[in-house]
């Protein structure tokens, strides 16, 4: 196997559910070795979630969610409760580079995973912690939440929804996976700094804040104009057509996005030059931007009853940016994503053949990230606390038996 | 002065718009020299993109472009011209990365492509940010934010829970979400070549597809299918993940209960209504079996509350509930400011702005975001001072349109 980027790296990783997680899976896919700590007293709820068990097997070994965010990765058993254990994770942290958490601020500063304690466990460790708001400022920093609630915070769901409508929610919780990879860059540029210097540092991660970030025409407006841009459905300050519209089938629908007046006549002659798109009110992008409205009414009637994969295969050979809004299913079967090297087949021994994603990014001197099987529970219990730790195959019963190893 | 953690990297970014450009600013702002190549005359095009102050249009003064570009330089440059190629090649002779957002076969049109720039500098990585990725059918289909956003399963979730799918067509996320999970795939992608050339020498070839980053962030969803065997649908929003913002007397909160022990704290908080108390809600599969049944009853009792006390009190009790703000309210909100999430940069063009802070916080090498560069701005500099042209070579390049 090529050499894969981040070997000789070691993650303690506290983290759980999927922000936390989907970090270590970058780092456990490029060559760290990651150390999951688990414990029957908390179990990660993403061994448990009763809505994606493998064909309804409940073994917290088999469950997809754990899978899809936790392959490459080892497991132990570690009570944080008992003193020991909180003691074995120490020692473990001084044998780390990285130290990855995500619990909310109260329960981050009861389990003594503060900046300043690590850092006198190990003057040059490098601390990761993932939060909604992030961890200090005012009483936010304290509160428990899930990635959309960073969204509702900072205006993305005010700013959804339909024109005069209610405030919607944005699609799953996609700020976990946007903090994910941002986290990612900005860690990376940690190690080097810590390798060049010998430096290490706190990454107070926020996702309302990456979310604010990655948000830049919105605050922007509201930072030049004071214009607080709410209900924007689909609109854009420059593209007409600019929408999802309805094809044939149960909730099937079809991204058209015209940019200028080129892809405009694509757009005509795919649809025949009808009568009413030599209409004034669409002649020119700026005519087409003011009229978006009757423009997409027309457009819906064009699209309904189409097929949306093959209308927007016919749009694109004709140069218009167009796609079709694909399913859970379709998206399994996309002959570009199977190309392209998106998905991988997992082979588990609980969970059997399951279609997995991969790093979303290729790399053209490492062929093939780590995909090993996500693990069982506390599958590296005596490989950690022997092999890296140092413990007996005695101290190790013994641990086990008092519940720290548990 | 705090140190910069890549102020040691020489950077080239021939990106337009967003998924590059975004991609470039993480690294300038942690101090990598980024040069900017802009197109002769007009620059980049998210110079001609709103929001401008007062909405008057102008190439120095785009909220969009002056957020995407700080901390960087800017050199106006056409590689389509030979001279333009030549200079291009020497600019990544001694660069560390270059990022490019072309469509695939654009850099091999011109005579740069990876294998010729691979030639020029082993050490190169070539980060490409496009709409689908280098191959594969979608390679030559043109993408915008929206297309790549849609086409994954988080644009179909968006509304995430639907009561009358003709009428609640799927929505963008606000932005541009697709170019920015790019850009922030294509960035830490990249750091990862940097530490694979630390260890063999060489640089290489990074892909990312927009699309593929978005669609990685709906893996949830997809699971639900690969192991479940149902296929997720906005109509069921059968993982629970994701609900609607629910309204409350003077707004809207945002609450989850798909845990039991939130679930007991939301009827805690509500003073255990009677409704809510029902076997049928007992624990995570049931409720969300019987979801239909239980959403009006918690809306209801929601209603009579404000939302000030609903999140302060709710959370006290560790139930996961936030308020649903605007903009403009987070904005302002003390835990922001607080926090610095907001940085005062003055430009001489555009005026002093408030702009969005970093994505993410470091303690010791904090990225810190200097004012974006106007347009040419540093063509005297590199050309003359880095790459040694005349002054007279200089105006020929001006003269030709070449920069």
């Amino acid at each position: 196997m090529a050499r894969l980027p981040l070997e000789g790296i070691r993650v303690t990783d506290f983290s759980w559910i999927i922000n936390g997680p989907q970090i270590g899976l970058w780092l456990a896919a490029m060559g760290a070795e990651v150390i999951k700590i688990e414990s029957q007293v908390y179990l990660d709820f993403s061994r448990l979630n009763p809505a994606f068990r493998a064909d309804g097997n409940s073994s917290v070994n088999s469950n997809g969610v754990y899978h899809t965010l936790n392959y490459g990765k080892k497991s132990i058993n570690l009570n944080l409760k008992t003193p020991r254990g909180k003691e074995l994770a120490y020692e473990l942290i001084k044998r780390s580079d990285f130290v990855l958490e995500c619990y909310p601020t109260p329960l981050s500063r009861r389990l003594g995973l503060s900046y300043e304690e690590l850092r006198a466990l190990k003057r040059d460790i490098i601390l990761i912690s993932v939060s909604l708001l992030g961890k200090t400022g005012t009483e936010p920093a304290d509160w428990v939440g899930w990635g959309p609630m960073a969204c509702s915070f900072v205006g993305t769901f005010d700013a959804q929804g339909y024109p005069g409508g209610p405030p919607r929610h944005t699609g799953g919780t996609w700020p976990d996976y946007a903090i994910g990879t941002a986290v990612v860059f900005h860690l990376l540029a940690a190690l080097r700094h810590r390798n060049r210097t010998g430096e290490g540092q706190w990454l107070d991660a926020s996702m309302g804040e990456t979310v604010i970030g990655e948000t830049p025409e919105w605050y922007m407006d509201y930072f030049m104009n004071g214009r607080d841009r709410r209900q924007w459905a689909n609109r854009d300050d420059v593209m007409a057509p600019h929408n999802t519209y309805p094809c044939a089938g149960d909730d099937k629908w079809i991204a058209i996005a015209v940019g200028n007046d080129a892809e405009w006549r694509a757009l005509c002659a795919v649809m025949g030059n009808p009568e009413w798109t030599r209409d004034a009110k669409f002649a020119g992008q700026s005519a087409r931007w003011q009229n978006s409205d009757a423009l997409d009414a027309h457009l819906r009637e064009w699209t309904r009853g189409q097929q949306h994969i093959e209308l927007a295969e016919r749009l694109q050979r004709a140069g218009v940016p167009a796609g079709p809004v694909l399913d859970s299913v379709e998206l399994h079967q996309d002959r570009h994503l199977w190309e392209w090297g998106y998905w991988w087949e997992l082979d588990h021994h609980e969970a059997g053949k399951r279609v997995l994603p991969g790093i979303p990014a290729r790399l053209g001197n490492v062929p093939r990230f780590n995909y090993s099987p996500p693990p069982d529970l506390g599958q590296h219990n005596f490989e950690v606390f022997n092999g890296i730790l140092g413990l007996s195959k005695e101290e190790i019963a013994a641990l086990t038996e008092s519940k720290v190893i548990y | 002065m705090a140190a910069a953690a890549l102020d040691d990297l020489k950077i080239v970014e021939y990106a337009g718009m967003v998924s590059g450009p975004m991609c470039g600013k993480l690294f300038a702002d942690m101090g990598a020299e980024v040069i900017k190549i802009e197109p002769p005359g007009v620059g980049d095009e998210a110079r001609s993109h709103p929001p401008f102050p007062a909405d008057l249009p102008h190439p120095e003064k785009s909220g969009l472009y002056l957020y995407l570009n700080t901390s960087k330089k800017s050199l106006t440059l056409d590689p389509a011209a030979p001279r333009g190629a030549e200079i291009f090649k020497r600019l990544v002779r001694d660069a560390d990365i270059l990022l490019e957002n072309h469509p695939p076969g654009h850099m091999h049109r011109l005579g740069l492509g990876y294998e010729v720039l691979h030639a020029l500098n082993p050490r190169l990585i070539v980060t490409s940010v496009t709409p689908f990725g280098q191959s594969g059918p979608y390679a030559g289909w043109k993408g915008t934010d929206l297309i790549e956003w849609a086409m994954s399963l988080t644009g179909y979730n968006t509304p995430t829970l639907v009561n009358d799918p003709a009428a609640e067509n799927p929505l963008r996320a606000p932005g541009r979400q697709a170019d920015m999970m790019g850009a922030t795939t294509a960035a830490a992608a990249t750091m990862m070549a940097l530490f694979h050339r630390e260890a063999t020498g060489l640089g290489q070839w990074v892909d990312v597809g927009c699309w593929q980053a978005v669609v990685n962030t709906a893996k949830i969803e997809m699971a639900v299918y690969s192991y479940a065997g149902m296929p997720y649908s906005r109509l069921r929003a059968n993982t629970k993940a994701g609900l609607e913002p629910s309204r409350c007397r003077d707004g809207y909160v945002y609450v989850l209960w798909v845990v039991d022990s939130h679930f007991e704290a939301l009827k805690e908080l509500l003073g255990h209504p009677a409704a809510l108390e029902a076997d049928l809600f007992n624990d995570t599969a049931q409720r969300a079996e019987y979801d239909d049944a239980l959403r009006p009853l918690i809306q209801q009792e929601l209603l009579k509350y404000d939302m000030d006390w609903l999140v302060r009190e709710g959370q006290k009790i560790g139930l996961p509930i936030g308020p649903v703000l605007t903009v403009a309210q987070a904005a302002e909100h003390p835990h922001l400011r607080a926090r610095g999430a907001f940085v005062e940069i003055d430009h001489p063009v555009a005026g002093r702005f408030r702009y969005p802070g970093p994505l993410v916080r470091l303690t010791a090498t904090p990225p810190t975001a200097r004012r974006a560069p106007l347009l040419g701005e540093h063509n005297e500099d590199i050309l003359c001072g880095r790459l040694g042209c005349s002054r007279e070579e200089f105006a020929g390049l001006r003269a030709a349109g070449v920069i």
